[in-house]
């Protein structure tokens, strides 16, 4: 890569392809980057705290640089299109939230049902294409405040990953962290072993 | 009950396209949107000619995709998929012929000739015929910005196509037409970016031509026919916003020229 890629190209490339769900994550992260005076997370001084497992959480990791690997995104299985951002440097946070049916419309609906065809004909990907040109102007044009509704939250982070030791499964002979294994029988397992 | 049933007349008489409609939305591009208490859903591009309330009938014209004439257009890409060539690197261009970023079969080439600019005067290019395809080759020692531009001249047509290639990390302002015949130009040369507008004038001779059809369309598409119509305003600027990964082209006919411009992006 030889330039900084914008957060739009970095979401896109990390996400694999263009739709509606990343773009409306795409503005979410650069929302919270407004709101918050913060850039790119280098290690953890940035949170996330994201309410659903869709498309728009690989906005959130690309561009924030709050990643599962990491240890500083934190996933709570709500549903809900709403991400909350800490900093830990400026010490705020800030929780976003999509406007109920702020996207909707024929458009969407129609995306949705192509998007959860497993085989398009020609036509339906040509339809497709154009539906998915038509959502990303309108949801990249549309103002902040017609998508999301925000304020700022007191959230405590939780603490900085830890690295902890890796020892040897006595079973499976695989290295496992220490905090997740048992021991049974003067053994030491790993969760997989422990279940044979 | 207050669903209906709609009704298509494709040119021989009223056929039923949906049942059970209880949503009829028109869209732009006269699209009308439909969905029936089933939950199937279509987008047909008609027009609303009749509503008969009382027996629960939609009865729609079908708009027929209007044929554009398919006309053969030159247009020319760097060799890389990385948006740019970096400096000491081979700058190879790529000559295409065909329509819609589609290059045509066993394409036939008369009379072409192709050019860049330089210190204020265009100098001549070889082109190379390789396995079939023309290829631009112009060398390791490129720096900066370069425009390019081929033509074809076939009886009383012409085809030109032109490109801004940048050679390493440059921004470049001050750049000028090339003066061709029939010109699309960008109005503001930067990097050109997904989920930002793009601008691009059309000039004849150098003048800008207000009103004209400029037709935009993007590598891989899976249209048919370009998928984007501007029309130039009175400056002859038009807009686009780039919502697809990789090259753009844009295209556009007067008299008995077609020119075309080649809009490189590096993602």
């Amino acid at each position: 890569m030889c330039k900084n890629m914008p957060p739009l190209e970095l979401a896109i490339q990390f996400h694999g392809h263009i739709c509606p769900g990343l773009l409306i994550g795409v503005r979410a992260a650069e929302l919270a980057q407004k709101q918050l005076g913060v850039g790119q997370d280098n290690d953890e001084e940035l949170v996330a705290v994201v309410e659903n497992d869709n498309c728009s959480v690989d906005a959130i990791q690309a561009i924030l640089g709050c990643t599962f690997g990491k240890g500083n995104l934190v996933f709570k299985d709500y549903g809900k299109n709403a991400w909350t951002v800490i900093s830990r440097n400026a010490g705020r946070a800030v929780r976003i939230a999509q406007k109920f049916g702020s996207t909707a419309g024929p458009a969407s609906d129609r995306f949705r049902e192509l998007a959860g065809k497993p085989n398009l004909t020609q036509d339906e990907a040509a339809e497709k294409e154009a539906l998915i040109g038509e959502l990303f102007e309108r949801i990249m044009s549309m103002p902040a405040e017609e998508i999301f509704t925000w304020q700022e939250v007191s959230a405590v982070p939780p603490e900085r990953a830890r690295i902890r030791k890796t020892v040897r499964c006595d079973l499976c002979g695989e290295g496992v962290m220490e905090t997740r294994t048992s021991i049974r029988d003067g053994q030491t397992l790993c969760p997989e072993c422990q279940l044979k | 009950m207050c669903e209906a049933n709609v009704y298509i007349n494709r040119g021989s008489g009223d056929e039923l396209l949906m049942e059970k409609v209880d949503r009829i939305v028109p869209g732009e591009d006269q699209s009308i949107f439909m969905e029936n208490i089933f939950g199937e859903r279509k987008v047909i591009k008609a027009r609303i000619r009749e509503m008969e309330l009382v027996h629960h009938r939609v009865m729609l014209d079908e708009i027929q995709e209007v044929d554009h004439p398919v006309h053969e257009e030159l247009w020319l890409e760097p060799a890389t998929d990385h948006g740019h060539f970096h400096e000491g690197e081979q700058v190879t261009l790529k000559l295409f012929k065909g329509y819609n970023m589609k290059p045509g079969h066993d394409c036939e080439f008369a009379g072409l000739k192709a050019f860049i600019a330089g210190n204020g005067e265009a100098k001549e290019l070889h082109i190379h015929d390789h396995h079939g395809s023309r290829e631009l080759v112009l060398g390791q020692e490129n720096d900066g910005l370069l425009q390019v531009w081929a033509e074809e001249a076939e009886g009383n047509h012409r085809r030109l196509a032109s490109v801004l290639v940048e050679v390493g990390h440059h921004h470049h302002h001050g750049l000028k037409p090339a003066g061709l015949d029939l010109e699309i130009f960008p109005t503001d040369y930067s990097h050109a970016r997904m989920g930002e507008s793009y601008e691009i004038q059309v000039l004849q001779q150098g003048k800008p031509v207000p009103g004209a059809e400029v037709r935009a369309t993007f590598a891989g598409t899976h249209q048919k026919d370009y998928p984007h119509r501007l029309v130039t305003n009175d400056e002859g600027k038009a807009r686009l916003f780039l919502t697809a990964r990789g090259n753009y082209l844009f295209s556009v006919s007067a008299d008995e020229v077609i020119s075309t411009f080649t809009l490189v992006k590096s993602f």
